[in-house]
């Protein structure tokens, strides 16, 4: 590995230019030299913006970092670029399945064709399917294929021979924490088991709290509202400390069904996201599972990339409770 | 065929690269004032649809102490819509991925203020 790693920097300082930095930084992900790859990739992307391979290594260097937003930015841009584009759409089905969205999962590594199905995505795409088989009612324990007991779920990660070893399958780490840990370095052996702790059944009395620990506070809200304009979880309180919650969703009824009716009849896919800004505040939304609508708020001096980093945060959020509640 | 004020206006914005149309569309009622899209887009169905879109936004900024809405950009994998307003008229263009937003917002906002 160093060798090869010596030989395509050296390819790489004769012509800048070139391609051969991410078989590079791919390289330098492997041998987990991960803040070198990081650059290599970040600087090859910046000469060659549009190319979706070179998104897909960036993806999955963040994904080795631990950095699963990131990567599932990377990842989108790639499918972007190429909507066909099997590692990053495998790459998302991995992250989906981290968040608990098994459908999404599912849907996604589904679309990997059967050309490019290795034996990880096979067994990938197996285990999701097996999981959304057993998916439990409300509050009952999660249980894996293997049989593990309910309270320590695992998942196995397929046997990847080191060619066909992808980063999502090695790097994504399935374990519901707050902030994604850090992903082991890929294995040398072939399989490795990682544990999913049972997620404890919701609180009803907590769910204005639900988003607290991904806001900072400082006149950031986030609400979760259903199609029919109703809070499921989340708060607003104004500048008078009155609780607007339901104002607020009531007045937004609707706003999912129509940004996608407007986006069908102008044929630019699946709406994204929606942000307003205001005098005084900036206001994110975006769709959430089960029809829902996401709306995330934050003083309107609060750089716009830094709300919609904490819209992805709050929807990942609401996406694990969801699928406790539902 | 008589030219509104919003003519030159909206073929500006429509210069912009990955702009396919914009219009002017009344808030209150959904109908387009004025538009210049190209063949294809179904202005009408999207102009009522946009201005649906600014006026729950206006009205939940309202409930929520966020002040008068500026601006709004709605975006999809392929590109989105972006509005500004002004009283009851929005001014909304439609653009695909590969168009300049943020050059794109300057212009909308500096256009919305004479919008009347």
């Amino acid at each position: 590995m160093p060798d090869e790693i010596r030989r395509l920097s050296d390819d790489l300082a004769r012509d800048p230019s070139s391609l051969v930095f991410m078989p590079l930084a791919e390289a330098l992900r492997r041998a987990g030299q991960l803040d070198v790859a990081l650059r290599v990739a970040v600087r090859g992307l910046d000469r060659h913006p549009y190319l979706p391979d070179a998104h897909d290594v960036l993806a999955r260097i963040h994904a080795d970092r631990g950095d699963l937003e990131r990567a599932s930015d990377e990842w989108e841009m790639a499918l972007r670029l190429d909507p066909s584009h099997a590692q990053a759409n495998l790459g998302l089905g991995f992250i989906e399945f981290r968040r608990g969205d098994l459908e999404s999962a599912e849907r996604r590594l589904s679309t990997v064709p059967p050309a490019e199905q290795t034996p990880g995505v096979a067994a990938a795409l197996a285990h999701v399917r097996s999981a959304l088989g057993a998916r439990p009612a409300k509050g009952a324990a999660v249980v894996m294929p293997n049989g593990s007991p309910p309270a320590e779920a695992t998942v196995v990660s397929p046997p990847l021979a080191p060619s066909e070893a992808m980063a999502p399958a090695e790097s994504v780490v399935v374990r519901e924490t707050p902030a994604p840990a850090p992903a082991a370095p890929e294995q040398a052996t072939p399989r490795t088991t990682r544990s999913v702790p049972e997620l404890p059944a919701p609180d009803p009395s907590r769910t204005k709290q639900l988003f607290d620990s991904v806001l900072d506070g400082s006149g950031q809200y986030a609400l979760l509202v259903d199609a029919d304009g109703l809070v499921l979880a989340g708060a607003y309180t104004d500048a008078t400390g009155k609780d607007v919650a339901e104002v607020i969703a009531a007045e937004l009824a609707g706003v999912s069904s129509e940004a996608e009716r407007a986006m069908r009849h102008l044929g630019l896919g699946a709406w994204t996201s929606l942000l307003v800004e205001a005098h005084e505040a900036i206001v994110a939304m975006t769709p959430a599972p089960n029809a829902s609508l996401l709306v995330v708020t934050a003083a309107r001096t609060t750089p716009v990339g830094l709300v919609r980093l904490l819209l992805d945060r709050a929807l990942a959020r609401a996406r694990d409770w969801l699928v406790r509640v539902s | 065929m008589t030219k509104t004020p919003y003519a030159e206006l909206l073929a500006m914005l429509s210069r912009h690269r990955g702009v396919v149309g914009s219009f002017v569309v009344s808030e209150r009622d959904g109908l387009a004032v004025d538009s210049n899209v190209q063949i294809g887009v179904h202005a009408e169905a999207v102009a009522a649809l946009a201005a649906s879109l600014h006026r729950k936004a206006r009205l939940a900024c309202g409930a929520a102490g966020c002040g008068v809405v500026t601006f709004l950009r709605l975006d999809a994998e392929k590109g989105g819509i972006c509005a500004a307003g002004r009283d009851d008229l929005v001014l909304v263009t439609i653009s695909e991925a590969r168009a300049n937003i943020g050059l794109l917002r300057v212009e909308m906002m500096r256009a919305a203020k004479a919008l009347t």
